[in-house]
């Protein structure tokens, strides 16, 4: 079971990008991700709109995989800006490990 | 894979402390200019951000991780953190060869060539050259990275620096984008490449250049090298994956998961063996990295220097 959070998207604003929502879930940025990896990075963002916050804390250390290539950026067809979201978020779990 | 969290506190209190990720003196690190006779005042200043010096102590510290990843000893790296930045850095510097060390050395000093003889104004002055901390930025620790960036950019802005010359994608995309953006830093910043101008017919070759994905997506830049080398008598072979659509050499996942950085490099490596011709890269990580993955790569000042009158 997972507890949602409504206002996740709201909450990680301050840490970059607001543009998860943009995402329609095509999943063109996992098709391209060099990682090839458990349909990275649009997982995460799925994640990010339905507020599953939780689950990102849980998966956090699979963020780090992430190169900051920027092919899933240089391919969004909404321009959502996957590669920065990734970033935005390991800012967010950084912050929430100092915090705790 | 290692955790992310003791990766970034080891590099964080290296920065903190030492201003640069491995904890190693700056004087053992930025050796390159030593009997080399630069100019100390100019228009531009060339500012490598220490990232041709680090490669052979990314090198070292890798292999190191590469033989703990996924094994008992992982988890130690945790306690990395209570070891002194210096003495951790010494150490690191003592194990690795001159020789590595030298090899990068000669990078930079071939870059100082090349900006002599494209007649451009421009001077060294190694103790306003620091790192940029760009890999605190790309590891998410934003708070890290603004304080060293602030340190870096004060130091600059109190000696009056305008104009830099960079070497490196990264330090590139860190002084040109993320200065401006973080912490209100607004320096004129070119590559080597972009003001290397001279005439020279002795190139006569064909080479494979590999775009890093800094100057090939974020900064745009692709277009300049392959001028620059094409003015030289140099031609670029078609490589699958270019520009815009560069491929990743697998580098900046190194100190994360070395095996992971293989594969993605391994994938690399085999497209630019496929255009059959010389590898260059023209960015420290990708040097590094795509060495790593097992090919014989050149680095792109090498290759304009060479075509230097003697």
């Amino acid at each position: 079971m997972a507890v949602l959070h409504p206002n996740f998207a709201k909450e990680i604003e301050p840490y970059g990008e607001d543009s998860a929502l943009a995402c329609f879930n095509c999943g063109t940025c996992a098709a391209i991700c060099p990682l090839i990896y458990k349909h990275f990075p649009r997982k995460m963002i799925r994640y990010i709109q339905i507020g599953a916050k939780d689950r990102i804390l849980e998966n956090a250390p699979e963020l780090w995989k992430c190169l900051h290539c920027g092919l899933c950026t240089q391919t969004c067809p909404r321009e959502a800006n996957p590669g920065e979201i990734i970033l935005e978020l390991k800012r967010f779990v950084v912050a929430s490990w100092r915090r705790s | 894979m290692f955790n992310p969290k003791d990766i970034i506190n080891v590099i964080a209190g290296n920065v903190k402390a030492t201003k640069n990720p491995f904890g190693i003196p700056k004087f053992l690190v930025n050796r390159w200019h030593k009997g080399v006779n630069l100019p100390q005042q100019g228009d531009a200043m060339l500012f490598t951000g220490l990232m041709y010096q680090f490669v052979p102590f990314i090198e070292k510290s890798t292999q190191y991780l590469e033989k703990y990843e996924d094994t008992a000893l992982a988890d130690a790296i945790r306690y990395v953190k209570y070891v002194p930045s210096y003495f951790a850095g010494l150490g690191l510097s003592m194990m690795t060869a001159t020789a590595e060390k030298k090899k990068y050395n000669t990078i930079l000093q071939n870059i100082a060539k090349i900006l002599t003889a494209s007649k451009v104004d421009f001077f060294y002055r190694p103790d306003l050259d620091d790192y940029s901390g760009v890999l605190l930025y790309d590891l998410g620790d934003q708070e890290s990275f603004v304080q060293h960036a602030r340190y870096v950019a004060e130091k600059l802005n109190q000696a009056g620096i305008k104009k830099l010359i960079t070497v490196d994608p990264h330090t590139t995309y860190a002084l040109k984008i993320l200065f401006p953006k973080y912490v209100n830093s607004h320096f004129e910043v070119q590559t080597y490449f972009e003001v290397t101008r001279f005439q020279s017919h002795n190139g006569h070759r064909r080479i494979s250049l590999h775009d890093p994905c800094f100057y090939g997506r974020y900064l745009e830049l692709s277009d300049v090298p392959e001028k620059v080398l094409n003015s030289l008598g140099i031609e670029c072979t078609a490589v699958q994956n270019a520009g815009l659509f560069t491929s990743c050499c697998g580098g900046p996942a190194e100190s994360i998961s070395p095996k992971l950085s293989t594969q993605v490099g391994t994938r690399r490596v085999t497209e630019l063996q496929a255009a059959g011709e010389k590898i260059v890269a023209m960015c420290p990580i990708c040097l590094g990295n795509l060495k790593r993955s097992g090919a014989d790569v050149a680095d792109l000042s090498e290759v304009i220097a060479a075509c230097i009158d003697k």
